[in-house]
């Protein structure tokens, strides 16, 4: 995995600044990852978590310590050329009983950063990739063993192939293919049972994500226009968020904005979430998940956003390279699948039906 | 699973030795793995006094990959990401929790070394920064198997050795040390106007002379746990013969019963029972490798015993130290060195100290007041 990652995924490059982020979960894959990047010729600096750390500053941080911007980390961020992160927790409900209001403040924080590294990774100036080191944890998120889980992350990122570079090169150009045919349209309906949405991608851009900013990876997205979402979704699965879940979302739109959000559990933190500034009502990412080795849900986005046969909307901040300009400190991904009994139409025409696409070679 | 006693040392640390206060920034530097135990208390009690706190952690491992894989550029690699946190940070704190304390044993020297020499400049900046009064800094131990292990010590046992050290099982830690502070300041000021002590002990009749030089009470500020008065000698005036019982462990090797004979400040012979080889390459390493940076005695009677840590040994009540290199210039010491090399005389049983010709210490303590530190008086 740590080849694929430092040469696939973040091609580091001689003399690169290299940051590995994670938590001491992951330290057999950061130790493989550090060795990588200095055969590479790049200089790694590990950026070592102890999860626990953020709880500190949730539950007794004062307004100025929730609202602090670590200039070390900026400084990262300003400065180096790849940053490889791996999620790896021990406990993804630890934050559960935070006080949302808290929590969003706190998230608000890390909005600079957040928009100067996309920024900087729109530029051309900065390459990260997100990805996970499997933990028991999120096993027990995904309701699987350790072992099941193992088997299932690798399987996304074909690393049990015999050479898993050739597959994502592969897939990679069969995402490029469906990408340019959706660059050639203007206005999707996406018609499920629950769900009749309209959304507007006029001059904006399709980008086929293929395992560089994320592992794995697996799905076609780009920004909406901003006033063009109109109608209703109804969302498949649980939207998770800051170790909260939110089950039975419907949002229904209006001009692009959230008009009504409903949910059968959650709806309060919901609506919290929507009402955290002025962009987290509006759609930041539209996108089709393009990856069949991912099948069933993990309660994980890097995964579930790319489950084949689904797409998902991103209430908030929308990805720069797309041409969105929605910006806010909330980006929630939440996933509809289309495997069964649906339908997308792309200028009125008959594009997708079941979860795969129709007529596209690939 | 939360231990009250590595909170009770989170506290010590910023609230004596950092003296943190609201606004802060505070960088904690540790291996994330083994000190953990600590670096989660000291987080949380820094926010809690609202401080801005961060980490900055090693994983166990990595530097070993870098001395046997790296190319010379990356064994030399100073972030500059790294140097540049020092101008924005107020305090930071050092936690030593080594694993294995062996794990460089078989690296090539020579890489080790320009490793360390890299990573050494973050600590020569910070240095600067400390004597100008613009940061604030603690070195102090979260207890591991690896250091247990070289204390010759269960786990449980060097826990018990460590906090017991630290004071933090007393019922006002800060107090305890505030007080040290007092009665070791005093014992600074006294030798202060000392102008020659000469030591005897076992195999060990030494003149220092030490006449303008400053003494300088340590009273856990730098370190946690403490307690020592040191200055430095008068460079040409270090003369006699001296025997250091405990073995001196230096980059992971260990000099075992060194015997020095000085001579104008300057060792003229030298012989160890372990290690004698190891000890010649020091002396060897530059000019004012056989010169003396340090003279020092340690006054914290709760660590009674060698563990193979310097943080500890050099503290030890009862015994003297000289560190045969570096200096402290702010001390008045000029002696230049690449090598600071502590070397611990043990004066508990047959030592005897002069000042100017005056009996001022027997058998591990000084004679008349003000008294170092004694556990009973301030236990409760």
């Amino acid at each position: 995995m740590a080849d694929v990652l430092v040469g696939f995924c973040a091609s580091v490059q001689e003399g690169d600044l290299v940051t590995l982020e994670s938590s001491t979960l992951a330290a057999p894959l950061l130790r493989e990852l550090y060795r990588q990047v200095l055969e590479a010729g790049a200089q790694p600096l590990p950026r070592i978590a102890i999860e626990g750390l953020t709880e500190n500053v949730l539950k007794f941080g004062n307004d100025d310590q929730l609202d602090w911007v670590n200039p070390a980390r900026a400084d990262d961020i300003e400065s180096v050329d790849v940053r490889i992160n791996l999620a790896a927790p021990a406990n993804t409900k630890r934050l559960s009983n935070i006080d949302p209001a808290r929590q969003a403040r706190f998230d608000r924080s890390a909005e600079p950063l957040r928009n100067r590294y996309l920024a900087r990774a729109a530029a051309g100036e900065l390459r990260w990739v997100l990805s996970a080191y499997p933990t028991e944890a999120a096993a027990q998120d995904a309701s699987m063993s350790l072992a099941e889980y193992e088997d299932f992350v690798f399987g996304a990122g074909f690393l049990d192939d015999p050479d898993p570079v050739a597959r994502w090169h592969e897939f990679g150009e069969r995402l490029d293919r469906v990408a340019e045919f959706l660059a050639t349209r203007r206005e999707f309906r996406i018609v499920a049972e629950g769900t009749d949405l309209r959304v507007g991608t006029e001059g904006r851009t399709w980008i086929s994500s293929k395992g560089q900013e994320n592992f794995p990876d697996g799905e076609i997205f780009t920004g909406p226009v901003e006033d063009s979402v109109e109608g209703e979704i109804g969302f498949t699965y649980p939207g998770v968020f800051n170790a909260r879940e939110v089950e039975g979302v419907r949002l229904r739109f209006e001009a692009g904005e959230v008009v009504e959000a409903t949910a059968t559990r959650g709806q309060e933190f919901l609506r919290e979430m929507i009402a955290m500034d002025d962009g987290a009502r509006r759609v930041g990412e539209f996108a089709f998940g393009m990856n069949e080795a991912i099948t069933m849900f993990t309660r994980n986005t890097l995964y579930d956003e790319k489950i084949g046969g689904t797409m998902h909307l991103a209430l908030g901040t929308a990805y720069p390279e797309t041409g969105g300009l929605n910006r806010s400190a909330l980006h929630w991904d939440l996933v509809c699948d289309l495997r069964s009994g649906s339908e997308v139409y792309a200028d009125g025409e008959l594009v997708y039906r079941d979860g795969r696409f129709l007529n596209i070679s690939g | 699973m939360r231990d009250p006693r590595y909170d009770a040392l989170a506290e010590l640390v910023l609230d004596h030795s950092l003296r943190l206060q609201a606004g802060d920034v505070l960088r904690i530097e540790g291996e994330a793995v083994a000190a953990a135990p600590l670096i989660v208390p000291l987080h949380r009690e820094a926010i809690k006094r609202g401080a801005h706190c961060y980490t900055a952690l090693d994983l166990n491992g990595l530097k070993e990959i870098l001395v046997a894989e790296g190319s010379d550029e990356q064994l030399e690699f100073v972030s500059p990401i790294e140097l540049r946190e020092l101008d924005v940070i107020d305090a930071s704190i050092t936690i030593w929790s080594e694993l294995n304390t062996h794990s460089f044993t078989h690296a090539d020297t020579d890489r080790r070394q320009r490793q360390l020499a890299a990573q050494r400049q973050f600590a020569i900046r910070r240095r600067d920064l400390i004597a100008s009064g613009k940061h604030r800094w603690c070195g102090t131990l979260s207890p591991t198997e690896g250091h247990a292990q070289d204390a010759s010590m269960s786990l449980e046992d060097y826990e018990d050795f460590v906090f017991r050290a630290c004071h933090v099982l007393d019922a006002d830690p800060v107090e305890h040390w505030r007080q040290v502070g007092e009665r070791l300041q005093a014992r600074a000021d006294e030798l202060g106007s000392v102008r020659e002590l000469r030591i005897l002990g076992e195999d060990t009749d030494l003149n220092v002379v030490v006449e303008g030089r400053a003494w300088r009470a340590a009273y856990g500020r730098q370190n946690v746990p403490d307690g020592e008065v040191y200055t430095s000698p008068v460079e040409t005036g270090v003369n006699g013969t001296i025997r250091f019982g405990f073995p001196a462990v230096y980059g992971g090797s260990e000099i075992d019963d060194a015997r020095l004979v000085l001579e104008d400040g300057r060792v003229v012979a030298a012989e160890a029972a372990g290690g004698q080889e190891y000890l010649q390459s020091l002396l060897e390493l530059d000019e004012g490798a056989r010169g003396v940076g340090e003279i020092a005695f340690g006054l914290n009677y709760e660590i009674d015993r060698f563990t193979r840590n310097i943080l500890f040994d050099e503290k030890i009540g009862g015994t003297m130290h000289m560190a045969l290199g570096m200096g402290f210039g702010a001390l008045g010491g000029q002696n230049r060195s690449a090598l600071h090399l502590d070397l611990i005389c043990d004066l508990r049983r047959e030592g005897e100290v002069y000042a100017d010709g005056e009996l001022v210490w027997r058998n591990g303590e000084f004679l008349h007041d003000p008294q170092p530190a004694r556990p009973a008086e301030h236990v409760g």
